[in-house]
């Protein structure tokens, strides 16, 4: 797997001022699996991503739930999406009755924003209720970062942004020229 | 006007002097000053000159209601031209200089314009379209193009810099539960009311203090009211900013705000912004927007040295500077009164001219009752004031009082902009003379004296009332009003018979001349008249202006002001910069930047990068010293003799799973899908509804429910989109899923008869991709070597033996290296979008140049692949007689009569002698041929190759290139058996 590089790879990395506020990571390698069901087999669907991902249901659209081999996310009310920072994952599979499986893991770029001001560097992209009332930890949402649709995840230790790799650079580099007001360091 | 700084007073800090220049002379304030405050400390009185007539003008407010002191600040690339000298903070370094003026504000050459001033009237400008009597009266702007040049350079503001700006800005969002614009009493009371109820709570100040009115204020117990505020709103939570205004209200509770991050230093700090453009979406806001305070107008109003009375109050209080020695002080209300004695206490000499009768005695005043101000005297400055008494029906000459200073009030206008972009039309309130906010359904609600109220005390009490009024809690609202005696509404004083220069909106150098000369022309809507005469237009927004506009139109009109109505205010507020609007999305950043996973390796192997949508794709691959014309042709060769690797990463690539997706993929496509062998790949074509060809590419089956489509670079949202809908509207019965893959792999063309070999030589096991195991149009998994999953499809762009090998994303660079390493050693090439559109040109294959969204199938020769066995969407549509006709125009291929010849692209194809019009057809697109050793072209003409055949044609290109005589053959101009791609 060491031939395989993130598309951030070999991006500079910003000087890292005393008491910064943001941390950026690129986490990388990770699997990223989709399992999407049909209409009317959305119980055995979830089953299958929630055993695959060792959590005990699957999560309603908007949340996503931590297991033992991962996380499982509601992106699309059909979709659930598993991901791990384990990139040796094995691919879900689900009868074809029951719905779809398919590996995204080089489809998207994970980027990590935690700190304190996470929130108020992502509200210059994001246009979300990100306070914890609205967005508390365990949400998901699919939302437009500089017109590119992302998918934003909220663990208890930061944000998760989804980018698709294409545009990974172009929004890496808007990240860190907004964030290096408030002071930036990079992982 | 004799100003100075008094020795004490004022919320300056006095131990921090700043340095700043006024037309490159140096000068000095305190930290606290604005620039405007600044130059009346320093007696500068005259600071602009009008828009149009060049009239000198001075310091007229204190706020953004500013219309005399315009002025450009900053040098360079960040020149800033138009900024109110009242709203800009001072800060060391500040260099300001006057504009729309030469050599100086001071002695300006343009002053002449006023002499004609009687020509430039209302409408002035729109009257020179008609020409100029006598020479073009009524018939054409001939000369009106000279001299319309002329106009615009008398006219105008300050100039921008033609240099780029050298700073960055900021968008953000931001959420709150209640949004308080304003900061003063009523503003900060509503902000604590709200937070202290547990609300999230957003508090905005266009100001860098906060307080509003209570800043104005002498004496401790408004600064002790005023910070004691500020600690409990602090104490709540309110999320406090300043320097911030809201320009707009919007839909939903959305406001736009414009943070000044740096404007009050001489650049902004590293990394910081200048500007932020806030878009806020708040549950409910709250406008404690205050009131602005108006003029009257009368002849001269706009002399440097006539303000309104509370910004004489300002600079008094809030700036320690004594703005006049001898001051009249001309007002219709109350509130001018306290400003008076407060002027007289701190040395001045004040006439007190109050229009209403019977005004009692007050203190080191002198009062006059019943007069208004009829003419100021002076040219720079004020020398005095002729006033007036109303008798008779009809304004009369009275006594002139000598004076430096002329202070007016001719009432409050409570700022009512942002309920106006919400539609809520305002509501004339005849007790107060003014307009009060309109009802709307929307949580917006105003306080304070942007409600009308006057009184201080009761516009604290306003805040409070009305956040507890916005969540539904019962409360008791102040009225309106709030002075001990009536307001005599006053909007203009002059004589009978008379015209006198009384302006009536001086940022636009509208008079009230202007306003019955709109009339007169028949221009009696509010609307026609603010467009006709530019009254309350562009930055003012009706600020200064609107209500004696509004005022005179009824006048003539005989209506009341209720019945004339009041134009609605539009965003923004106060002006917004055009950087703000952009905020990071420019240069690099316009649009978002898509590389694929092979974007940095084919720059270090020295691709020339061209824009294809939002990607980067190699133009070329340029070797020392070879233009793009030899480095296209080499590389198309070289892929026609040896082998060439192309990126291909960028096409769209979308998954198609699930029992009903081979159904689904015959619906869209034109031919059959539903039983296409595992491993087998197929061109497709897809139609719009209406039978136009939409888009085309190979679909590969990896499984028995498990596609793998592909489309081109350009319609691969667009696809995605199209199937998403059909899905999701048409046939949500079908059990497919469809995601979008584009960016899960990576992928390269290798084209060229010793493709076969190269990949060979990078595959774990050969024997894969021999022609028996993977044959034409063959798809296989395989690992490269390194153990690097990989899909292998046998297809050609080119005409070429010809492979497309994608893998994971991740692993696009190693694959790179993997085929380069055995490509290169046999004297292969990479090459870029220019030797792909000579190769697929040579075959005759169609891209977006010739499926353009207006042909059809059979247009574009592809009618044969149209199944008849099944339904599939555009097939009824394709059929109508005007797109079955047999005079539409057929793909074509192009050829220059004289081989040495080139043509252009975008030329028309034509009869010779007969090139008018569309002509009989067009060319698509064109390159040298490195194949046939000439110039070719491909095109659509009027019944294609059979009806042109030996026929002369010529390509017409009146504004490039000429004509050039060509032939008309097939399109398929290299290998037309397709032999070549067999191997």
């Amino acid at each position: 797997m060491d031939k395989s590089l993130s598309a951030l790879n070999g991006m500079k990395t910003p000087d890292a001022p005393v008491g910064a506020t943001i941390m950026l990571e690129d986490v990388f390698p990770f699997s990223l699996h989709q399992i999407a069901a049909w209409p009317d087999t959305m119980a055995k669907a979830g089953a299958v991503a929630a055993k695959q991902i060792g959590c005990a249901s699957a999560p309603d659209p908007g949340h996503a739930m931590i297991g033992s081999a991962g996380a499982l996310l509601r992106v699309e009310p059909l979709k659930w999406w598993l991901i791990s920072p384990d990139p040796d994952v094995a691919p879900p599979k689900i009868a074809d009755t029951q719905g779809a499986a398919l590996d995204l893991s080089h489809s998207r770029t994970w980027i990590r924003v935690s700190g304190d001001k996470s929130e108020t560097l992502l509200n210059h992209f994001l246009p979300l209720d990100l306070r914890d009332g609205a967005f508390p930890p365990g949400s998901v949402a699919s939302t437009a970062f500089h017109h590119v649709g992302i998918t934003l995840w909220r663990e208890e230790a930061g944000y998760s942004l989804l980018v698709p790799r294409s545009f990974a650079v172009s929004l890496w580099e808007l990240l860190v020229e907004t964030a290096t007001q408030y002071g930036i360091a990079v992982r | 006007m004799s100003a100075r700084r008094l020795e004490s007073g004022g919320r300056i800090d006095r131990t921090t002097p700043i340095s700043f220049t006024w037309d490159d002379k140096s000068l000095s304030g305190f930290r606290g000053d604005t620039l405007a405050s600044a130059l009346m400390a320093n007696n500068q009185r005259v600071l602009g000159r009008s828009f149009k007539y060049h009239r000198p003008r001075g310091i007229m407010s204190a706020g953004v209601e500013e219309s005399g002191a315009i002025v450009t600040i900053g040098r360079g690339n960040r020149t800033d031209p138009n900024i109110k000298a009242t709203m800009q903070e001072l800060y060391d370094g500040l260099e300001a200089r006057g504009q729309n003026a030469w050599p100086n504000v001071r002695r300006d050459i343009g002053a002449v314009s006023g002499l004609f001033s009687r020509f430039f009237s209302a409408g002035f400008y729109y009257k020179t379209f008609m020409g100029l009597p006598p020479f073009e009266w009524g018939r054409g702007t001939g000369l009106w193009m000279q001299y319309e040049k002329l106009i615009r350079k008398a006219a105008g503001m300050g100039a921008a810099s033609r240099e780029a700006d050298p700073d960055c800005y900021d968008h953000a969002h931001g959420f709150c539960d209640v949004l308080v614009v304003g900061a003063g009493p009523a503003g900060l009371n509503a902000a604590v009311t709200a937070a202290e109820a547990g609300r999230d709570v957003l508090l905005v100040e266009q100001d860098f203090e906060l307080g509003g009115d209570f800043l104005n204020q002498p004496g401790p117990e408004a600064e002790t009211r005023r910070l004691s505020l500020i600690a409990a709103a602090e104490k709540a939570g309110v999320q406090i900013m300043t320097r911030t205004t809201a320009f707009g209200l919007y839909d939903n509770g959305t406001a736009g705000l414009l943070e000044r991050v740096s404007d009050h230093l001489p650049a902004p700090a590293a990394h910081q912004p200048r500007q932020r453009f806030w878009t806020v979406r708040a549950g409910a806001t709250i406008l404690a927007t205050g009131a602005l305070e108006r003029s009257v107008a009368f002849g001269n109003n706009d002399r440097p040295g006539v303000m309104t009375v509370s910004a004489a109050r300002t600079y008094l209080n809030r700036y320690g500077i004594l703005p006049g020695e001898r001051i009249v002080v001309a007002t219709n209300n109350d509130s001018a009164h306290v400003t008076s004695d407060e002027l007289a206490m701190a040395g001045a000499q004040v006439v007190l001219a109050d229009a209403r009768s019977d005004v009692a005695r007050r203190d080191r005043i002198s009062v006059r009752s019943g007069v208004a101000p009829l003419q100021v005297l002076g040219g720079a400055s004020v020398s005095g004031v002729k006033l007036a008494q109303h008798r008779d029906g009809a304004w009369r000459r009275a006594e002139t009082e000598s004076c430096d200073l002329l202070l007016v009030s001719g009432g409050w206008s409570p700022v009512v902009n942002l309920l106006s972009h919400r539609g809520a039309k305002p509501v004339w309130n005849a007790e107060n003379a003014c307009f009060l906010p309109g009802p709307t359904d929307e949580a917006v609600f105003a306080a304070g004296s942007a409600a009308g109220i006057w009184n201080v005390d009761a516009c604290e009490a306003s805040g409070i009332a009305v956040t507890k009024t916005a969540f539904g809690e019962s409360a008791t609202l102040p009225e309106p009003g709030g002075w001990q005696a009536p307001i005599k509404p006053l909007y203009e004083v002059r004589l009978p018979d008379t015209k006198p220069k009384a302006f009536v909106d001086p940022q636009h150098d509208v008079t009230s001349v202007d306003v019955r000369l709109a009339h007169q022309e028949g221009f009696v809507s509010v609307e026609h008249m603010k467009r006709y005469t530019t009254l309350g237009m562009a930055t003012d927004q009706g600020k200064m202006g609107n209500i004696i506009g509004l005022a005179l139109m009824a006048e003539a009109l005989g209506k009341d002001i209720p019945e004339v109505g009041t134009t609605r205010f539009r965003p923004p507020y106060t002006p917004v910069a055009i950087g703000a609007l952009a905020g990071r999305n420019v240069q690099g950043h316009f649009k978002p930047l898509r590389r694929t996973p092979l974007h940095d390796w084919k720059l270090k192997e020295g691709a020339i990068m061209t824009d294809a949508g939002l990607w980067h794709r190699p133009w070329y691959f340029a070797r020392s010293g070879e233009t793009i014309t030899e480095a296209y042709i080499r590389e198309a060769t070289t892929v026609r003799e040896t082998v060439g690797i192309c990126d291909v990463s960028s096409l769209g690539k979308i998954a198609v799973q699930g029992p009903d997706a081979g159904e689904f993929l015959n619906r869209i496509y034109v031919n059959g899908f539903g039983k296409l062998a595992i491993g087998k790949a197929r061109y497709g074509i897809m139609l719009r509804d209406d039978g136009m060809v939409m888009d085309d590419g190979t679909t590969w089956r990896l499984a028995d429910n498990d596609f793998l489509m592909t489309t081109t670079t350009t319609n691969a949202g667009k696809v995605m989109v199209w199937l998403e809908e059909l899905l999701q509207t048409r046939w949500p019965d079908l059990r497919v899923h469809v995601t979008s893959v584009s960016d899960q792999w990576g992928g390269a063309a290798v084209a060229g008869p010793q493709s076969r070999a190269v990949i060979a030589d990078c595959l774990e096991g050969a024997a894969i991709i021999s022609d028996e195991a993977l044959p034409f149009m063959g798809v296989a998994s395989a690992r490269l070597k390194g153990d690097i999953p990989c899909l292998i499809a046998r297809i050609s762009f080119s005409g070429e033996l010809a492979y497309e090998v994608y893998v994971p994303a991740g692993y696009g660079v190693a694959m790179m290296d993997l085929l380069w390493g055995a490509a290169e050693p046999v004297g292969g090439c990479l090459y870029g979008l220019e030797a792909l559109g000579a190769l697929r040109i040579e075959k005759g294959h169609v891209t977006g140049a010739e499926l353009d969204g207006r042909m059809t199938l059979d247009d574009a020769g592809l009618g044969k692949m149209a199944s008849s066995k099944k339904p599939f969407i555009g097939n009824v549509l394709r059929q109508r007689p005007e797109l079955t006709r047999a005079d539409r125009p057929q793909l074509v291929g192009i050829f220059p009569k004289d081989r040495s010849q080139a043509f252009n692209g975008g030329a028309l194809l034509s009869v010779p002698g007969e090139d008018t019009g569309h002509g009989e057809g067009w060319v698509t697109a064109v390159t040298h041929s490195p194949a046939l050793g000439h110039w070719i072209g491909l095109g659509y003409i009027v019944g294609g190759h059979a009806a042109w055949a030996g026929k002369p044609v010529i390509a017409t290109d009146p504004v490039r290139k000429g004509d050039v005589e060509v032939e008309i053959v097939s399109p398929h101009m290299y290998d037309p058996k397709g032999e070549r791609m067999y191997g």
